[in-house]
């Protein structure tokens, strides 16, 4: 097969990792690969530069999205290969890209005791993306997942983000009944307001131990 | 509503992302000027880049059109073609008024490409297809300028197609020059948008995906060149891009022998434009060059190679079969200068080291085989690194021995092969240089 990101032939290698433990398939050369940076041990909530905790994540436990995520990482870098990654993937909306971090996804996540709950997306902007790019990254990898969550519709230009964080209301709950630990997942971790929106959303529920994890941290 | 029909005649294009209000696009639609097709096709078949194999034309789960849907990855960064979007053309008689040329150039053609230029615009005069089959640095183009003007005179669409965006933006400037009257658009990956009606088209091959049924004439520059020579789908948009029936001329240097024997009327100049024959390569072993590079070692007769052209100041130009041994081995030559580049196809800083390289900035340029064209740097010296691997074939390599003694002043130029066991592919273009300049003894 080609490489869905290069397009080179790829030599099959079958390695014993597929023949016996019947892991997912690699859809991307190792040269592809290797173009990405898996981030180092960071912040114990978002995964960024930092030892212990970032300067983002100790300016957010100075608000009053305090203490909504118990803990948390980021597995890439969003250096330029994964910018083009992620602008092929959501923008030329090449559905297939979803199988790219497959592997690496059910690594980190087939043991995990928390239920999965992917970022939702608003309806609107859905039906013009054509799919859920979070969900579609957690099919890929066959993680099984569930909603709580519903997103309203946000329109951040012009605001600051002062009044983005003053906008309570991004998600609302679906009225199932949470379980006591989520993992909440996205792909991209910006700014950290979409998770700490979200987490803050969850334990208003009653959710007890918020544990995040994004692909990416920019 | 005329620069709508400017900008679709001839045209496919997807519904929603055209430069114009949406409003006066489904005006055109309702007044039946615009007409529209479907994506994909029932066949899944995309309607525009014609791709159909089943890796390409991939199914999801559509949340626009709630259903299943497919969509073509092989044409996705156009815009994405799925079922549900829609593609719409100009389908009424044009209202557009035949435009003037002119005709500025001042140079001369040599006999041999007088000769080629008018079988050319006599196999365009009968609706012929013709093949240009002429050596590196035979001065193609201008035998092409005469051609063409004919074409434009007569109210014909012209299409000057390149299978790389670096041919077009060489060949641009050149055609906008000679032909001064005529709206030209050039058309690449990310081009500048262009205004009216073009009566001369120079695009990548990849952009014809988006005309249909198009031009009176049908230019393919570089004909074999990677990835034209690969892609049936490149093939078939010079198909679907040409108006029925309208005559295609091919020019290549290494045409491949299906070509020459589909297309009917061959026209050949085997002599350069200054009168020299072609530097005949020159096979040097370089045993277990790829085990070298890798352990991080440069084998020994290619640094004496290198060594010897910085010490003389002559500009160099080493290929290598992969991007990753470019990578492996620029360290290691850096060491020899520290001022030598690499470059790849997917470089943005390509043109500027080749303009440093041009210009002796630089000592030389190690390169994978993307600048195996269009490029002229006087007196460069060439070796290719692993010219025994499969991705240097006899057209390959014949291209890149043309990169040497282009200009007048610099006739020659040194071209080596360096191997790991003589390949038939070398010993063919070998053999055809040789030939080529038996052909210009005559
Ligand atoms: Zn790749
Ligand atoms: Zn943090
Ligand atoms: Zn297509
Ligand atoms: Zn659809």
């Amino acid at each position: 097969m080609n490489c869905y990101l290069c397009e080179r032939d790829m030599p099959l290698q079958a390695n014993w990792r597929s023949l016996f433990l019947n892991d997912l398939e690699e859809v991307i050369c190792s040269r592809c690969r290797s173009s990405f940076e898996r981030l180092e041990k960071g912040c114990r909530i978002c995964g960024g530069l930092g030892t212990d905790i970032c300067s983002d994540c100790s300016k957010w436990e100075t608000t009053a999205y305090a203490g909504v995520i118990d803990s948390g990482k980021s597995l890439f870098r969003y250096n330029p290969a994964m910018k083009e990654y992620l602008h092929q993937y959501k923008f030329l909306k090449d559905i297939v890209l979803a199988e790219v971090f497959a592997p690496v996804l059910r690594e980190e996540l087939r043991s995990q005791k928390a239920v999965i709950v992917p970022i939702p997306m608003n309806e609107n902007k859905l039906k013009e993306r054509t799919f859920p790019q979070v969900d579609r990254l957690l099919d890929a990898a066959s993680l099984p997942y569930v909603y709580y969550l519903g997103k309203n519709e946000v329109r951040l230009g012009g605001k600051s983000k002062a009044d983005r964080i003053a906008s309570e209301d991004v998600f609302w709950w679906n009225g199932k009944p949470v379980p006591e630990k989520v993992l909440l997942f996205d792909d991209l971790y910006t700014t950290g307001s979409t998770m700490r929106m979200a987490a803050k959303a969850l334990k208003a529920e009653g959710v007890k131990e918020i544990t995040i994890l994004a692909l990416i941290r920019a | 509503m005329k620069d709508i029909e400017e900008f679709l005649t001839g045209r496919v294009w997807l519904r929603n992302f055209t430069p114009f209000p949406k409003e006066q696009i489904d005006q055109a639609i309702l007044n039946g000027k615009i007409s529209i097709s479907r994506g994909i096709t029932d066949e899944l078949q995309c309607a525009r880049c014609l791709e159909k194999s089943p890796q390409k034309i991939i199914s999801f789960f559509c949340s626009a059109c709630v259903g299943i849907c497919y969509y073509c990855r092989h044409c996705i960064r156009m815009g994405r073609v799925s079922s549900c979007t829609e593609l719409i053309t100009w389908s009424s008689p044009s209202t557009i008024t035949p435009q003037s040329h002119s005709f500025h150039w001042n140079g001369n053609l040599t006999p041999l490409q007088e000769r080629a230029s008018q079988e050319v615009q006599k196999s365009l005069f009968q609706q012929n297809d013709h093949l240009v089959y002429a050596v590196c640095g035979a001065g193609k183009t201008e035998l092409l300028f005469p051609p063409i003007f004919a074409a434009l005179q007569k109210g014909q669409r012209v299409c000057v197609a390149a299978p790389r965006t670096d041919v077009v933006l060489e060949l641009s400037p050149r055609l906008r020059a000679v032909f001064p009257d005529t709206i030209i658009h050039s058309l690449y990956g990310n081009s500048p948008e262009e205004s009216g009606f073009a009566s001369l088209v120079i695009a990548t091959t990849h952009q014809l995906y988006r005309f249909q049924n198009a031009f009176d004439v049908m230019i393919v520059d570089e004909a074999d060149a990677f990835p034209y020579s690969y892609d049936l789908a490149l093939k078939n948009a010079v198909i679907k891009a040409r108006k029925k029936d309208a005559p295609i001329v091919y020019v290549s240097a290494t045409p491949s022998d299906q070509l020459q024997k589909q297309v009917p009327e061959i026209s050949q100049i085997f002599n350069r434009f200054h009168g020299h024959p072609l530097p005949v390569p020159e096979f040097r072993s370089l045993w277990g060059y790829d085990k070298a590079f890798a352990k991080g070692k440069i084998p020994k007769k290619l640094i004496a190679w290198v060594d010897e052209k910085i010490e003389k100041e002559e500009p160099f130009l080493v290929f290598f079969p992969t991007i990753e041994m470019i990578e492996q081995a620029i360290p290691l030559l850096q060491e020899r200068h520290p001022e030598i580049a690499a470059v790849h196809s997917k470089d943005p800083d390509r043109k500027e080291k080749v303009m440093k390289l041009r210009q002796r900035q630089i000592p030389g340029v190690l390169t994978s085989t993307i600048l195996e064209r269009g490029i002229t740097i006087p007196n460069v010296q060439v070796a290719v690194v692993g010219a025994d691997q499969p991705v240097f074939n006899a057209a390959a390599l014949i291209q890149i021995a043309g990169r040497a003694g282009r200009s007048a002043d610099y006739p020659d130029g040194e071209v080596v092969f360096f191997h790991n066991g003589i390949v038939r592919q070398m010993d063919k273009a070998k053999q055809l240089i040789i030939s080529y300049n038996g052909g210009s003894r005559r």
